[in-house]
């Protein structure tokens, strides 16, 4: 028999009765929902009145604002922390002596208001603002200074130790003061002083965390975080978000002497899917988006109620090259031949790869490291010129060119883009380039023990100096050479000898110098500089992202 | 015997299962290549850098002295810390937990609502347009990946009508339902897709059967024919169905967390076998694995009530 029970629709209704109950359903569960976060609606075709014009007037005090953030952050302690997740969230809750300008470029003053190098550069006197406050109300003695720059210099106490090696002791002096004692001269303090394991912390409440080991305070710190900066950690649920409250205590004023931060809060809501942020963005529900994807980057910032920013950064991309005459499995390596390498970088059309994979947001590289980099020098670099090329791959002999193989991460759209055009360009010239996808923690493995030919590569500076990048891709000591093996005696000396330099003219020399060494061996082949992509509403103001990857949210606010 | 202690009987088969499971994933994952310090340090880390930790973690014991020292731990209620956020992984995975489970079942009990009406209509207008358009729609639906079928939802019901947020969880119970309506259609529709075939065709066969024919020979109405008689008896494959799936559910649950943006164990047991966080992926290997074990158990306590010729042995 063909009749259903007692209900009274029938046939043909289905489907708009189906749509109908959906509709429902979000009615109730909305009423279900009502007392808290209601999203407010504004789809990406409506324009709001007040948003698209919102003039850069007066800053308004109060709000929260909500930041989509693609992971969260992984330990947040100054000094043992291991990630950028932790680094570009740590400036929000503690404040360092000295700071990063905006530009990337120098150096000026945070919680010391001023500091003086003695003549023979080996003591650095730094003096405190008057009547700076922990997060709590205590004030930041010269004990709390001496004892957090002790804590960061110590070489047991995680990786960044080595900002502050040329200090041989901290010394107290008065009740405002604070000297460095130097092993030798240090060009690179000043920036050091500003780098984040450098964050001023209360000595007393952090030893009287429970645990035995430096790390089990840390860690226990962590859920009661009293610091020195704009905000306090109120609330952290981690992978889902994490809530900062302003610090009714921070020094810090503007111009006009209106109290920072002017947000009440910070929000951060962890959102891995880079659609779902946008999406979130679009509808309202956030204030803003960080890693938005380059090849939404002009359709956002097409939408009147979005700003769609490209801050500048140090971070530099380039394909890391196997240097050493044979590789791990005993066969010989091609790329040990500098002309086979310069080859490359002659066969690679950057401005083709800056559209194709950075959808124009990209800079072609002038040295290895990135233009915001204090000391950068431009070099002549290698031009597109296939027949070049060609000559210096034949002169090498490899006139019938080669098999290479590079380790890229697998589901990453921009290797995948990157790995493929390239794969292309190298083709005219002879060379077969095999993509081998592998997941990011074996490729790291393999990479550690020499166990590659070529890998993708980002980087971003910590330090606003350029002796990091430096140690890390051209000393050997370090890390290898970013573990390309490559290796050069006057090179090695001019760092040494730019490391005690105090003369910012000759220093500007001897890295003028290195950068010429490097690009001329083509230890890596350059590719382009990007930029930090993100998003915001349109009455968000004052938000910045420094070249080192710090966000800024001390002087954001929402307009009305 | 009872249900008590056949319920028993299942828990002490299931501590031999887990055992197992336990052993297998600690050796495994420890043979990946990769290893937490290289995924916590990245590609800066130095050799020293490398060695310290692992040292700290115990890693450079032998394999088979790690496993003892995890399983003394374990005796002593100690899972660990976890690598890569250094609290305690119980912690991490009890506040993340409750979640996934709301969202797996209110997935499950989603599609049971959208395949149960569904296949009562297919099957009692078998072969009209009807029943046609129903199962074209599943097909299709099948055929779509989670993922694709997620963020479909998200701009169409999310951002360009409104009707629902974007994402997130919500702080409570009414939020909870609220935010997770449509993580909970996305990844219940493909479950509600196999119950409602399986449904229908359950419901056909019942349809002929002699004791339906008998029961509308006693004069009864349609609805208690279709309800008490049909509907219980086809169920019953159904429940089965609904039971086995819930690891599916469970996998599911890893893309739509990600995509819908929810703090659910789903994605930290992604991003721990990325992050190569040993601690956390054995922990969670053996939350799934109670989760999964619960969900046959109280399937069979389903299944011997729906059908009491079933008896528990």
């Amino acid at each position: 028999m063909n009749q259903l029970c007692s209900s009274t629709e029938r046939r043909g209704t289905r489907l708009s009765t189906l749509l109908g109950l959906i509709v429902l359903v979000a009615l109730l569960l909305q009423a279900c929902a009502a007392p808290a976060a209601a999203p407010t609606q504004s789809g990406a075709a409506v324009a709001t009145e007040s948003a698209a014009a919102a003039p850069a007037g007066a800053p308004v005090s109060g709000g929260t604002l909500r930041y989509g953030r693609y992971a969260d952050s992984l330990f947040l302690d100054p000094v043992l922390n291991d990630a950028n997740l932790d680094i570009w969230v740590l400036n929000s809750l503690y404040d360092t002596l000295l700071q990063s300008t905006l530009d990337g470029q120098g150096i000026e003053p945070m919680l010391a208001e001023k500091y003086e190098m003695s003549a023979d550069g080996l003591a650095m006197t730094l003096t405190l603002r008057p009547e700076i406050k922990f997060a709590d109300g205590s004030p930041i003695t010269p004990d709390d200074v001496k004892w957090s720059l002790d804590r960061a210099r110590n070489p047991d106490n995680g990786i960044w130790t080595f900002s502050l090696e040329s200090v041989d002791s901290v010394e107290t002096l008065g009740d405002n003061q604070v000297v460095l004692k130097l092993k030798r001269p240090d060009p690179a303090l000043p920036a050091a002083l500003a780098m984040f394991n450098s964050a001023i912390m209360p000595q007393k409440l952090f030893e009287a965390m429970p645990g035995a080991t430096d790390e089990e305070k840390a860690t226990a710190f962590q859920e009661k975080i009293v610091g020195s900066g704009p905000f306090m950690l109120k609330e952290w649920q981690r992978g889902n978000f994490m809530l900062l409250e302003r610090n009714p205590y921070y020094w810090a004023k503007d111009e006009n002497g209106m109290q920072l931060p002017y947000l009440d809060a910070v929000r951060f809501e962890i959102i891995p899917e880079d659609a779902t942020r946008i999406l979130k963005l679009q509808g309202g529900e956030i204030d803003g988006a960080e890693f938005i994807p380059l090849s939404r980057a002009a359709e956002l910032k097409a939408d009147p109620n979005l700003k769609m920013e490209l801050f500048p950064s140090t971070k530099v991309n380039s394909i890391l090259v196997n240097n050493r005459s044979t590789l791990t499995d005993g066969s010989a390596n091609p790329l040990s031949d500098v002309r086979v390498r310069q080859a490359l970088n002659h066969a690679t059309d950057k401005d083709a790869l800056i559209q194709v994979v950075t959808y124009g947001a990209g800079t072609p590289e002038g040295s290895f490291m990135s233009a915001s980099t204090p000391l950068y020098a431009a070099q002549a670099m290698y031009p597109y010129d296939v027949e070049k090329a060609k000559t210096l791959l034949k002169d090498a002999g490899f006139e019938q060119g080669f098999d290479v193989s590079v380790l890229a991460i697998a589901g990453s759209a921009d290797d995948s883009a990157l790995l493929t055009a390239l794969q292309q360009m190298w083709a005219a010239v002879g060379v077969n380039l095999k993509i081998e996808l592998v997941d990011a923690a074996t490729r790291t493995a393999r990479y550690r023990a020499n166990d590659f030919q070529m890998r993708t590569s980002a980087w971003t500076n910590d330090i606003n100096d350029p002796s990091q990048i430096t140690s890390y891709f051209a000393i050997f000591k370090t890390v290898e050479s970013l573990h390309t093996g490559f290796q050069d005696a006057e090179l090695e000396q001019l760092f040494d000898d730019s490391q005690k330099e105090l003369d910012p003219a000759k220093r500007a020399e001897q890295y003028k110098r290195i950068q010429e060494i490097y690009a001329a061996a083509a230890p890596i082949i350059f590719l382009y500089e990007t930029p930090y992509p993100v998003a915001l509403r349109s009455n968000v103001n004052g938000f910045y992202q420094i070249p080192l990857g710090q966000n800024l949210f001390s002087k954001a606010y929402l307009a009305k | 015997m009872n249900r008590w202690n056949y319920i028993l009987m299942r828990l002490l088969q299931a501590f031999f299962t887990f055992f197992i499971i336990m052993f297998l994933v600690f050796m495994l994952i420890r043979l990946l290549p990769g290893d937490p310090a290289s995924a916590i340090l990245g590609d800066r880390a130095t050799e020293a850098d490398v060695a310290r930790i692992n040292a700290k973690l115990g890693l450079d014991k032998p394999l088979p002295e790690q496993f003892a020292i995890f399983v003394g731990n374990f005796f002593h209620g100690e899972l660990g810390d976890s690598i890569s956020f250094k609290i305690p992984v119980m912690r991490l995975i009890w506040q993340r937990v409750p979640v996934t489970i709301f969202l797996a079942t209110y997935a499950a009990v989603l599609a049971v609502l959208i395949a149960v009406p569904l296949a009562f209509v297919a099957a009692l207008r078998r072969g009209s347009a009807v029943d046609n358009a129903i199962r074209a729609v599943f097909q299709v639906g099948l055929s779509l990946p989670t993922f694709f079928v997620g963020l479909v939802l998200l701009t169409v019901l999310g951002a360009q009508l409104g009707l629902f947020p974007i994402g997130g969880y919500g702080t409570t119970f009414g939020q909870h339902l609220y935010y997770l309506f449509l993580p909970a259609l996305t990844l219940g529709f493909n479950l509600a897709a196999v119950l409602m075939r399986n449904l229908r065709a359950a419901i056909i066969e019942v349809l002929t059967a002699e004791y339906v024919d008998f029961a509308r020979a006693k004069g009864l109405r349609n609805r208690v024919v279709l309800s008490k008689h049909v509907l219980r008896n086809a169920l019953i494959s159904t429940v089965t169905l609904l039971g086995l799936n819930v690891g599916a559910l469970l996998g599911g649950a890893v893309i739509t967390e990600t995509v819908f943006a929810i703090p659910g164990v789903g994605r930290l047991m992604v991003e721990a076998i990325y992050g190569r966080d040993y601690a956390v992926i054995q922990a969670l290997t053996l939350t799934f694995a109670i989760m999964v074990f619960a969900a046959f158990l109280i399937t069979d306590l389903v299944y011997a009530q729906l059908d009491p010729r079933v008896e528990m042995a």
